[in-house]
């Protein structure tokens, strides 16, 4: 990676790209634009960039054709989705399809900046996400995306599906402070005021399953006033 | 027809633009020579949000000239609405946040305080919109559906409003164990339908006024009721208490978006249930949520 990180916007709203230019370039980016998702693959060939922040909706090409199009040639280049609110087949769609990440417009642009940083911490050249593995964990616990199943040395571990969807996203985000209004935002696809009590509920019932103790945490730590983070390690598991 | 709306919205945004360029040199001369620019921009995308919305309106009209009335029930057209207007919203109000962010290092202490103004302002309309859009989403969002005892939900209820409960009697009067009364349904979406209710008891009530939660069965049904006597709504708002943004006429001083009821309603109906509300304005409210009892849970 640059010392200089190149950024790729793709969106075809003037009004987001130029105010989102400015504003990754103060943040210490360098910054190039493209106007839909065929301008934006010409311009990831060219120009290489170290991550792509897209939009969803867009002509000629959107932003999942355009995201797509890039895993199938086996590029890897990270990519964060600026995706709709709420709309839960779009986050689906979007870790689903090889995305590093995704926000909901309009967000806050101190997240977007945020998420910049932590996926290129952690993104390992070349390789495809972690989001992008079916299945992710280390020697003890296994989490299978697609089926949806996790395994704790080797036996079958019984979830619902909420708490299954809040541990692929705290282990594709490892070491990350996850808020809880994010982890709602991204799970639910709301954040009521009682989102932190029902988040509080499932993480008790994950530790629970994972024999985790939250004093001396394996896997999910509580980072207390701010949320949680997974402690443990990940890769892709074959 | 897109490009049409938006050479619509253009021709709304210049003509308002200019228009607050005038305003913006007032500003200037009245307060901190505040960025001209600036004001022009933010005048515009005020525009910009007036205009987006009316043309969201405008289609949304314009679809409904074209649909036979029996086709779409007005239900399902105003939620589509709804999606409509999120989405026409999201691009306008992330660039408004962004530019804010862009301009706060070149300003002045005084001008800082216009832009927290301006941000907090676009960060409330964001959520309201948000929140319109989620009401939209109840209806056609996947359910976690399990089955659980409504004493347990109405307990956690209650203490997720332990904090605000300055003082209230806020009292809990549940048949004892093992007299179990299962619901079926998605317990996260309940608990906020619930807590929605207890929050409306807790806010249009004063400190000495009581609150209390039941919970029954009738026939087949597991009976949920948070009853205050707090000031109570009005008769002529009574029905309209349920309508999105509605907001009664003694409510004034109290926060709220008027999104909680309409809110609680929809999650309700979604678990095949029915939801009433008893009110005499200075005695207070009852409301009630009917369930439909569920056998145990298969073990």
């Amino acid at each position: 990676m640059r010392a200089t990180p190149r950024i790729l916007l793709v969106d075809d709203e003037e009004a987001i790209t130029s105010n989102l230019s400015q504003l990754l370039q103060r943040a210490g980016f360098e910054v190039m634009v493209a106007g839909d998702g065929r301008q934006g693959l010409a311009l990831v060939e060219t120009s290489t960039p170290d991550l792509v922040v897209l939009d969803i909706l867009m002509p000629h090409l959107n932003g999942r054709e355009m995201l797509r199009t890039l895993r199938q040639r086996g590029d890897w280049v990270p990519v964060i989705l600026l995706t709709q609110v709420g709309d839960s087949s779009e986050r689906t769609m979007a870790l689903g399809e090889g995305a590093d990440d995704y926000l909901n417009k309009p967000f806050d642009p101190h997240e977007l900046i945020a998420r910049i940083q932590a996926v290129l911490r952690r993104v390992r050249p070349g390789l495809p996400p972690l989001s992008a593995a079916r299945r992710i964990g280390d020697d003890r616990l296994v989490l299978d995306r697609t089926s949806r199943r996790v395994w704790l040395d080797a036996q079958d571990v019984p979830l619902t599906p909420k708490a299954v969807a809040i541990l692929e996203y705290l282990m594709t985000h490892a070491d990350e402070l996850i808020s809880r209004e994010r982890l709602l935002n991204t799970v639910w696809g709301w954040d009521y005021p009682v989102g932190g009590r029902v988040i509080d509920t499932r993480i008790a019932e994950l530790r629970k399953a994972l024999k985790d103790d939250a004093s001396a945490p394996r896997y999910i730590e509580t980072i207390p006033g701010q949320g949680y983070r997974y402690v443990g390690d990940v890769r892709p598991i074959t | 027809m897109r490009t049409a709306l938006w050479v619509l919205l253009a021709a709304l945004v210049v003509v308002l633009g200019l228009s607050l360029t005038t305003g913006g040199e007032q500003t200037v001369d009245v307060t901190l020579r505040f960025n001209r620019d600036l004001i022009l921009v933010l005048g515009s995308v005020a525009l910009a949000l007036a205009g987006v919305g009316s043309v969201a309106a405008w289609r949304a009209v314009r679809r409904r000239t074209h649909t036979a009335p029996d086709d779409v029930p007005p239900i399902v057209a105003h939620h589509r609405f709804l999606r409509r207007l999120d989405h026409e919203l999201k691009n306008p109000l992330t660039a408004i946040l962004v530019a804010v962010s862009n301009i706060r290092e070149t300003c002045t202490p005084a001008e800082q305080q216009v832009l927290t103004s301006i941000e907090t302002q676009t960060v409330r309309l964001s959520r309201l919109v948000r929140d319109l859009r989620k009401l939209a989403e109840i209806e056609t969002l996947p359910l976690e559906e399990a089955v659980f005892d409504i004493r347990d939900l109405l307990t956690e209820a209650a203490a997720l409003v332990q904090d605000a409960d300055h003082g209230h009697r806020l009292t809990l009067r549940l048949p004892s164990a093992p007299d179990a009364l299962r619901v079926r349904g998605d317990r996260d979406l309940l608990l906020v339908a619930l807590h929605n209710l207890v929050d409306n008891a807790l806010k249009f009530s004063g400190d000495e006024d009581g609150i209390e939660l039941r919970a029954f069965r009738e026939g087949r049904c597991v009976v949920t009721q948070v009853i205050d006597t707090g000031r109570g709504i009005p008769l002529a708002d009574q029905p309209l208490v349920w309508e999105e943004l509605y907001r009664g006429q003694n409510t004034d001083g109290v926060p709220g978006s008027g999104i909680g009821l309409s809110l609680a309603q929809l999650i309700v109906k979604r678990m095949h249930g029915e939801i009433a509300l008893e009110s005499a304005p200075g005695e207070g409210t009852t409301v009630t949520v009917r369930l439909p009892e569920a056998a145990p849970a298969a073990t």
